[in-house]
């Protein structure tokens, strides 16, 4: 099986039982979520149960490119189950981090692995190629996920590292094992509770870490000496070369490169003031990485909102220059394993609380926080003990601010007024506002979470940034949109996908845009494992002409890896059936189209942005001509939006009543199975 | 004839690895004045230097392993971290620099490996600009090269699923790419470093210590990326 390890790890906790899938099972579904989807739908009989509950599934899936020579794609891990954060339901979802560790999975013999029940104390898994055990984790209990994780390769190389460890008498490496751990905020099933994995690699959204939590489950180390095949090792090493060479950073020249999709002359993926002296720093097997590790060993790793978290309150305490009190903050979201949105939007929550006079010492929500010292290391460091360690209000915290709102009676009335910034499923918002940015928005209500997907995001950055530094952004909007539109098959070719104005943001050309993306994301990125931040690349300024490298790159990779010679379509069209199978899932939940709407304020309140968001710009039409046209100050029209749901329940071929799939569309899909469960629980689409 | 260069070859053989390196430690070895020969005794012309080098700056390096995967791809087909000439090591915790270092092949001029091997099956290519490879249809897979290389972590190898040592080749012998490798070609390991930090060299480094092989890569647009060039 090229690209495959052949088999998954099957661990019950509950009986401490340990056993392996066929890989070959499921190798329809080809990797990641797809697989993970079908094992979940598989293996959990009762799709009602809790994120909590011992029945719940947690998938951890490598892709056929894992631990390969693809470029930013070797080294995600697609991790799915019922999660603990969404509201009114806790939906199956995903998340996903970066790093090693699915690399490493492969190696050690395993393409995924599948964790249910739950263990009578605490334990981690340590992992050495076929060797599998479950070991007593009540010394690693309570320990950050830093020493955590050093405790770990500490055990398992024996003697330390710098040069070949042992792992018998033939097989060595000079490689850490890698480790995928929680902190204390798992420990204490916290909802903003992450899985994190080396320095700053964290699967954040769900509350993955606080169901590990709940299954007594500290870490899982894995380190492997193994081989993966490649069915065209030629051919991938000529793809890597030729990606590389023509689409990729020029390090002569590096403000044309294949990262310009966030319109960055460096590929860095940081908000706050770099530090002087640092290594840029990548995934496995990526072409151009988006950390760093620096000398002071501050922030580590870290990337995007994560480093965005506390650098401007930092800033704003010190007279607008950044002390260490920014890195520190985000290595203590790391070490303690909580999600940043939740701390980030959290923070600007009970700020305005604390400046309506509703929150601090002695008022009507008691809390301990001295906001004199906001800024600071030491509020940091208290404000996130408090979530970790659920300590005085932070019990509440920790529930997620959704819940908190909710706890202290102000839900309503703050998500009404906008102070409260969650816009879908009771989630942080991304900052890229459902209200501007509407092809996010409407992915996520239509989903499971956040999306975090950022396919389309270089639409704002790129023009945007441009247009904030006094320039004219290239290429024009027309030109942007045309090329873009020629890869967005099978909808190609329809420019009008990309219109952002307010006329065409509740079409039916949206709805082609929204289910391009899910469908697009499902499989390419979430099942083949391609990376959010390097993917899909639909326009580059590397290249004359702009034209990015998706459409041909994707399935090159693939293909050279696997043998199995899929087209790009056939990938969309496995995309949208990955999507229908969890979509039939959310529907065995309880979701039903009157669920989905987003919070009151993204119809009321006007989208304003703070700082340069004050100016969000995207392709559009004004007066029938393309530009980059502003699309702030506008809010979401509730009609409108429940118009725009049945023409995409209608594009996918569901009961747009309900906003269940109908057999027809299942059973041509190859889900006649799902079709049957759904009728038997009378939620088929009509 | 013959007879007498086997009976030579196992004079050299027979000289033990730390009696080899106190004998050749003795001739002198600069930058500039570098034999191409380095004499074991009066009479037998054993080594000659590698006409190719890799030179590596673990400052520039990101540690994305794509020149170990590359390595492991062309070489055996296969992607496997442990079957890479090539290796580095590094720390998510440490700081930089301190967090990662690069271990290829030193190719060097009193290679250890080669005086090790019994089957001279780890041998000089004097075909291929003397690159020190492994025959491994004479290799009997008793590992001496693997325990023999002076430097940590070692850089001879062993593929424990064919039981054979594997060792830096410059790509003289990558089965598994278009390119030709070699003293005279491409090695996949520079070709596909997105840094850059990888470099080929026909000049032999210093070999005492670290800096001949540890170099500054970093030109001027290394600062555009916002990164020390010193």
């Amino acid at each position: 099986m090229n690209g495959y390890a052949g088999k998954i790890l099957r661990i019950d906790l509950t009986d401490r039982k340990i056993s392996t899938i066929d890989t070959k099972d499921y190798e329809q579904w080809v990797g990641g979520h797809g697989m993970g989807s079908a094992i979940f739908w598989d293996l959990v009989k009762d799709k009602t149960i809790k994120g909590f509950d011992p029945r719940n599934i947690i998938t951890i899936m490598t892709s056929p490119l894992s631990g390969t020579l693809a470029p930013g794609a070797s080294g995600r891990t697609e991790v799915q189950g019922i999660g603990i954060q969404s509201y009114p339901i806790g939906w199956f979802t995903r998340s996903n981090f970066g790093g090693r560790f699915s690399a490493m999975l492969k190696y050690a013999g395993w393409d995924g692995i599948v964790i249910e029940g739950k263990a009578d104390k605490p334990v981690w898994v340590d992992i050495r190629n076929e060797d599998v055990k479950i070991k007593d984790a009540r010394p690693l209990w309570g320990l950050d996920t830093w020493k955590t994780q050093e405790d770990i390769w500490r055990e398992v190389s024996g003697r330390g590292f710098g040069g070949w460890v042992e792992l018998d008498s033939e097989r060595r490496t000079t490689q850490r094992p890698a480790v995928l751990t929680i902190g204390p905020a798992g420990e204490n099933l916290s909802v903003t509770a992450c899985l994190i994995h080396d320095a700053g690699n964290s699967a954040g959204q769900g509350g993955f870490g606080g169901i590990w939590g709940s299954k007594n489950l500290k870490a899982i180390s894995v380190i492997g000496t193994g081989s993966i095949q490649i069915a065209n090792p030629k051919g991938l090493m000529e793809a890597r070369l030729w990606a590389q060479k023509k689409y990729s950073t020029d390090l002569n020249n590096p403000d044309a490169s294949w990262v310009a999709r966030f319109g960055r002359r460096r590929p860095q993926n940081l908000f706050w003031d770099k530090q002087e002296k640092a290594r840029l720093n990548s995934c496995i097997g990526c072409h151009i990485g988006c950390k760093e590790r620096s000398d002071t060993g501050y922030g580590n790793e870290s990337t995007c909102h994560e480093t965005f978290f506390y650098a401007g309150y930092d800033k704003a305490k010190h007279g607008g220059k950044q002390t260490s009190a920014a890195y520190i903050a985000t290595d203590l979201l790391q070490k303690y394993g909580i999600n940043a949105y939740e701390a980030s939007r959290g923070l600007t929550y009970i700020r305005a609380l604390e400046r309506m006079g509703l929150l601090g010492r002695g008022k009507k929500i008691e809390c301990d926080l001295d906001f004199r010292k906001l800024g600071e290391t030491e509020f940091a460091d208290q404000f996130l003990k408090m979530i970790a360690y659920r300590r005085g209000i932070g019990d509440d915290f920790a529930e997620g601010f959704f819940r908190a709102a909710k706890r202290w009676g102000r839900l309503e009335e703050d998500l009404k007024a906008g102070i409260l910034y969650y816009s879908y499923w009771g989630l942080p918002e991304h900052s890229y506002d459902p209200r501007a940015e509407v092809e996010w928005g409407y992915g996520s209500i239509l989903g499971d979470r956040d999306i975090n997907e950022h396919d389309f995001n270089f639409l704002f950055w790129w023009p945007s940034g441009a247009i904030w530094a006094g320039k004219t952004p290239q290429p024009p909007a027309e030109q942007a949109v045309k090329i873009i539109a020629e890869k967005l098959m099978p909808y190609e070719n329809d420019p009008l996908m990309l219109d952002f104005s307010t006329d065409n943001i509740y079409s039916e050309h949206m709805a082609k845009l929204v289910g391009w993306h899910r469908h697009y994301t499902r499989f390419w990125k979430e099942s083949v494992l391609y990376c959010d931040n390097r993917w899909p690349e639909f326009i580059n300024s590397r290249v004359p002409g702009y034209r990015g490298i998706t459409g041909e790159g994707e399935p090159k990779f693939l293909n050279a890896v696997t043998g199995k010679m899929l087209t790009f379509l056939d990938g969309m069209e496995m995309g949208r059936k990955i999507w229908n199978l969890d979509n039939a899932i959310w529907i065995l939940q309880g979701r039903h189209r009157n669920m989905v709407h987003f919070s009151d304020y993204i119809y009321n309140v006007p989208y304003k942005g703070t700082g340069n968001f004050a100016m969000y710009y995207l392709p559009g039409r004004e007066k029938g001509k393309w530009d980059y046209i502003r699309v702030d100050g506008r809010h979401l029209d509730r009609a409108k939006f429940e118009e725009f749901k049945t023409r995409f329940y209608d594009l996918e071929g569901w009961d747009s009543r309900s906003g269940w799939p109908k057999r027809g569309t299942l059973e041509s899909l190859g889900l006649k199975s799902v079709a049957d469960e759904l009728e038997k629980n009378k939620k088929l689409g009509a | 004839m013959i007879d007498e260069v086997k009976k030579k070859r196992k004079m050299t053989m027979q000289i033990s690895r730390r009696n080899f390196l106190k004998f050749t430690g003795t001739v002198a070895i600069g930058a500039g004045v570098l034999p191409k020969l380095i004499w074991l005794d009066d009479a037998i012309a054993a080594i000659p230097a590698s006409e190719g080098y890799l030179l590596v700056d673990t400052k520039k390096c990101q540690g994305c392993l794509s020149c170990m995967l590359a390595c492991s791809l062309v070489h055996e087909g296969i992607e496997n971290l442990s079957f890479a000439r090539i290796q580095i090591l590094q720390n998510s915790f440490a700081k930089f620099p301190d967090d990662l270092t690069m271990a290829q092949c030193r190719q060097c001029v009193e290679p250890a490996c080669v005086e090790a091997c019994p089957e001279k099956a780890l041998y000089v290519d004097k075909k291929n600009g003397n690159i020190r490879i492994v025959d491994v249809k004479k290799c009997i897979g008793c590992k001496a090269c693997v325990q023999a290389c002076p430097y940590e972590p070692g850089r001879a190898l062993w593929n424990s699923e064919k039981k054979k040592a594997l060792k830096c080749d410059l790509c003289s012998g990558a089965p598994f790419w278009s390119e030709k490798g070699g003293v005279k070609g491409k090695q996949a390991c520079v070709e596909v470093c997105p840094l850059k930090a990888i470099q080929f060299t026909k000049k032999i480094p210093e070999q005492k210590g670290e800096t001949g092989y540890k170099v500054n890569l970093r030109g001027e647009s290394w600062r555009k990326l916002g990164y020390p060039t010193d």
